[in-house]
């Protein structure tokens, strides 16, 4: 389907999220835009320090918004909002943590845990409802409903990881934010809390953004990738050309560090290393230029050239 | 990979217990490993396969709650296992054997500059002294990749990013001059950009000192990078070893399948990830037969009742399942991993 | 290496056939093998009851409290602020050394100590209990919206710098002054200036809490403040709110003492801790009447000490690192 057709569920425009005041002022996001899709799954992937969990915050309104927008279907939903379209949002955008260990409540019960959007947003008539709900919520992600009655510590990390995903779905949202929900769990578990999101996508029609820094797993799991370095989107593109045909040095150096399960490979891989004073920004400045359609470089007309160059040859990585 | 078959360390039977709130936890369950001088071991498993503290006891390091219950660990001619007071462990610890582990934190004084901490493993270890042992910490700081380390000398570890701190850690570990470096998981915390980068530094100290390293990971992707040969271990048991590429490429085990086959590199988008039922066992409780048997979708009756013994796959690669008994049925391992087989052996071919 | 093992040639051939057929799968029991049977609550109370010592002094305050409360009506007690004659002379029965009929003596007016020094156990008891709640319920209140709330945080914390900056020493001896000295204004000038620590406390740990994600996921979900407060927040706090009750408690009984000891606590005919200590410190000096300063002493450094002792050894059980 074409890009143009396709209703945007989120848009983020020019964002910028400042910590501090004056000299102890930290710009976590300098200036950022993109678009997401209904139904699409769209990867965020950088570094420690690139700011891809505080983009997945302020859309979450936990961080406040310094600069730009954040449009949900249209409408904004950073700052000062009516109370109803804030309830809304509440329950259509909802977030899934990265440490089961610390995301779930040690001190509530498995019921309460998965029950508190309910209870928030009252979306139950009766207390025979609200059981329901939580029952179903804990078969679809796999887990048994008698498990209500427990406590987190009861739990391995894979299914309070689960807990958590209960506790997300069970308001009905149409997009979620996945920050990292695989990165603390064992690898054998990995596979299982994946498969899992996948299947709830295609079952509720769900809209995913899913923040990384494990490019394999990004590269598996989503449609279109924006990567993200020190505050800015260095690159944005559909996922697999994105990994074949990287054109900023900065995507070119990550995907270079990325381990591959294969000796063979990794002893004859060469490792680029990104340096950021090779752009020379000063001299001109760069903008998010859409190099070709639905691929996106921060770029300064010089290096524009060169990628539409490159591009013309058709190098691949 | 150096070619002396010469052992170092020998690993033999050994079974490790904890007392926890009243309770016995078996933590190794009878475990045989050997080291070769000269290689690059690393230790594969998941949270609970005890892979770390198989590496704690041959340092000394096991918690106050935790003891060697049966076996042996020759070094040089003498059984770790029977050690009983520090001082045993002193002459061992730091000197032959020094580990890098995953938080740098943890093992820096941030109240000391990291120059004096460097120093002061060169004086206790190497005897050196003054001038002598200053230019040795600079020496090592290059080593390790910090530039300009008159500088760097005097600053404090919270001056440096994560991936330095590493290398101010592997600097200490080296400046003792061991015979094996234990490296636990040293780059699970840090950027994949560093990673790369600290798994490089690690292999060329070990050419120019000289030195075993034991890589202790759940990320396939450092194995594939640094390792020579590989040990998988689950549930507190080493459950198949061998060579690198044998591991990768000719695996045995239904738990390696499974460990590869869940790998996302191997997955196809839209389709399920290949990936296995349930938790590992309880440990508090005695295993009968093969410990992966209630998660294992190649089960025979007879894991539940036997444990396997190593069964020889070649001179170099051994694995611990029935499934390589002369009469058990033949299994083919999963369909990713079958493709992901052929490419090994299409890469061994054609280089 | 000796890794062969000869056993699989002691396997019979029947035998082998059967084992070597596959075996089913249960799903279910997979999921069922994550359990651990840890319980906080029970683990701490275990880990308390380790504590001999601490144990044993619990059973005693437990058994002194109750012996205070039914003192008064278990038969042959005397009244305690009654002035005793001697029969002999008509007098009054000053100072007299323990016997049978005064089980503790009396004190220089004539009253019985015996009485007098249970009463005044259950006056400062109840002044260390009340301060204790009081300080509490203001202090976690105010120390959670102080930690939790970005909004009131700058107005709370300019009140606590206002109130932490008046030494405590000058409000009580200014409310003495102001108002009668009673058991209530004594309660009431202590509590005005103990929930500041408390407060403190609270909202210090409250900072370290607030930024956890199971935190943040409640606020993702629309948890409004309160109910962040109440069930995420002060259920990890309650062993650390314990301790410090169980400290506040013998506190505010030596400020009472300290209070009389500046002649601003309560009025003689109220029997307390503090003024029989006072009286009795007046006495020191003479060997033959130590026993009035003797016998309160003993009481308030039993308490004191006892509260101590098993404030810090259920602080200690409480701590999860100490559940082995």
């Amino acid at each position: 389907m074409p890009m143009g057709d396709r209703e945007v569920l989120l848009e983020v425009k020019n964002l910028n999220v400042t910590f501090g005041k004056g000299k102890k002022k930290f710009e976590a996001i300098k200036d950022v835009s993109f678009q997401i899709y209904k139904g699409e799954t769209f990867g965020l992937v950088g570094e420690s320090g690139s700011g891809k969990t505080t983009i997945g915050r302020a859309i979450m309104r936990l961080n406040e918004v310094t600069g730009g927008e954040i449009l949900f279907k249209g409408k904004r939903i950073n700052g000062k909002i009516p109370k109803d379209w804030d309830r809304e949002i509440t329950q259509k955008i909802q977030m899934i943590f990265q440490d089961p260990m610390a995301s779930l409540n040690e001190r509530a019960k498995v019921d309460y845990i998965i029950s508190e959007g309910l209870i928030n947003t009252k979306k139950y008539s009766n207390e025979n409802e609200r059981q329901e709900k939580v029952r179903d919520a804990l078969l679809q992600v796999g887990l048994l409903p008698e498990f209500a009655s427990r406590f987190p510590h009861e739990f391995s990390g894979g299914q309070r990881q689960r807990i958590g995903i209960a506790r997300a779905l069970v308001l009905e949202p149409e997009f979620i934010i996945a920050d990292e929900p695989i990165s603390a769990l064992d690898v054998s578990i990995r596979a299982q809390v994946l498969n899992l999101l996948t299947k709830l996508q295609q079952q509720k029609n769900l809209t995913y953004l899913f923040i990384a820094h494990d490019l394999s797993i990004v590269r598996f799991f989503t449609d279109r990738t924006a990567v993200i370095y020190k505050g800015n989107i260095v690159e944005l593109a559909e996922t697999e050309k994105l990994f074949s045909n990287p054109l900023h040095p900065y995507t070119r150096a990550l995907l270079s560090a990325v381990p591959e399960p294969n000796p063979y490979k990794e002893r004859s891989k060469k490792m680029e290393i990104y340096d950021p004073s090779q752009h020379q920004y000063d001299k001109m400045p760069p903008s998010f230029v859409e190099i070709e359609e639905g691929h996106f470089v921060l770029a300064n007309e010089e290096e524009v050239e060169r990628y539409r160059e490159i591009l013309k040859m058709g190098v691949s990585m | 990979m150096k070619e002396t078959k010469e052992k170092i360390l020998s690993i033999q039977n050994l079974v490790i217990k904890f007392t926890l709130r009243g309770k016995v936890l078996t933590a190794i369950r009878d475990v045989s490993l050997d080291l070769y001088k000269g290689e690059s071991l690393a230790i594969v498993g998941e949270s609970g396969s005890g892979k770390s503290v198989l590496m704690k006891s041959i340092m000394g390091l096991l918690d106050k709650n935790g003891y060697i219950a049966q076996g042996q660990i020759f070094y040089q001619g003498e059984d770790l296992a029977q050690f009983k007071t520090e001082k045993d462990w002193l002459k061992i610890r730091g000197k032959e054997i020094a580990m890098v582990t995953q938080d740098p934190m943890t093992s820096l004084n941030p109240l000391k500059t990291i120059g004096k901490q460097i120093e002061e493993a060169v004086v206790l270890h190497q005897g050196l002294k003054g001038n002598e042992a200053y230019d040795k910490v600079l020496q090592l700081l290059r080593d390790v990749g910090i530039q300009d380390p008159e500088r760097r000398y005097k600053q404090y570890p919270h001056e440096f990013s994560g991936g330095m701190r590493q290398r101010i850690v592997i600097a200490i570990a080296i400046a003792c001059n061991p015979k094996i470096l234990i490296c636990d998981e040293p780059t699970t915390a840090l950027d994949v950009t560093i990673q790369a980068q600290i798994l490089n530094l690690l292999k060329t100290l070990q050419e120019k000192y000289q030195l075993t390293t034991i890589y202790i990971t759940h990320d396939l992707g450092v194995v594939a990078k640094v390792a020579d040969r590989v040990a998988v271990m689950y549930a507190g048991d080493v459950i198949e070893f061998g060579k690198t590429d044998e591991i990768f490429f000719n695996a045995k085990h239904p738990y390696t399948w499974a460990l590869i086959s869940s790998l996302p590199q191997l997955g196809e988008k839209g389709k399920e990830l290949y990936s296995i039922k349930g938790t590992p066992p309880n440990l508090f409780k005695e295993i009968k037969g093969d410990a992966f048997a209630p998660r294992n979708p190649y089960a025979l009756k007879i894991d539940f009742v036997e444990t396997p013994p190593y069964f020889k796959v070649s001179d170099t690669h051994f694995a611990k399942t029935w499934l390589l008994h002369p009469n058990a049925p033949k299994v083919e391992p999963p369909e990713v991993l079958k493709k992901f087989f052929e490419e090994g052996r299409l890469y061994a071919h054609g280089g | 290496m000796g890794l062969y093992s000869e056993e699989i040639r002691n396997i019979t051939d029947k035998s082998m056939e059967q084992l070597f057929e596959f075996a089913s799968q249960d799903e279910d029991q997979a999921e069922k093998i994550g359990y651990s049977n840890y319980s906080y609550w029970r683990s701490t109370w275990k880990s308390f009851l380790k504590n001999k010592v601490a144990v044993t002094l619990l059973i005693l305050v437990l058994a002194l409290v109750l012996f205070v409360l039914i003192q008064p009506y278990l038969p042959n007690q005397k009244s305690p602020t009654e002035i005793y004659l001697d029969p002999d002379t008509g007098y009054q029965a000053r100072n007299v050394k323990p016997n049978d009929d005064f089980w503790f003596g009396t004190n220089s007016i004539g009253q019985d100590l015996w009485s007098r020094i249970w009463a005044g156990t259950r006056t400062s008891l109840f002044i260390g209990v009340v301060v204790a709640v009081v300080e509490a319920i203001i202090g976690i209140t105010i120390g959670a919206l102080w930690g939790y709330s970005r909004k009131l945080e700058g107005a709370i914390t300019h009140v606590y710098n206002v109130f932490e900056n008046i030494p405590t020493t000058i409000v009580l001896i200014l409310m003495s002054l102001i108002l009668r000295p009673s058991i209530s204004t004594i309660i009431i000038a202590m509590c005005i200036t103990g929930w500041v620590e408390m407060a403190r406390f609270i909202r210090n740990q409250i900072v370290i809490l607030r930024d956890r994600e199971y935190n943040l996921a409640s606020r993702t979900l629309g948890t409004p403040t309160s109910r962040i407060i109440m069930k995420n927040l002060l259920p990890y706090l309650i062993s650390i709110i314990m301790l410090r009750m169980s400290l506040a408690i013998p506190f505010a009984i030596g400020s009472e003492v300290f209070l009389t000891y500046i002649g601003l606590g309560l009025p003689v005919s109220e029997p307390s801790l503090g003024n029989l200590i006072n009286e009795g410190r007046v006495l020191m000096m003479s060997p033959d009447l130590r026993y009035q300063l003797l016998f309160p002493s003993i009481v308030l450094s039993f308490i004191t000490i006892s509260f101590y002792i098993i404030g810090n050894a259920f602080a200690d059980a409480a701590d999860p690192k100490n559940h082995v």
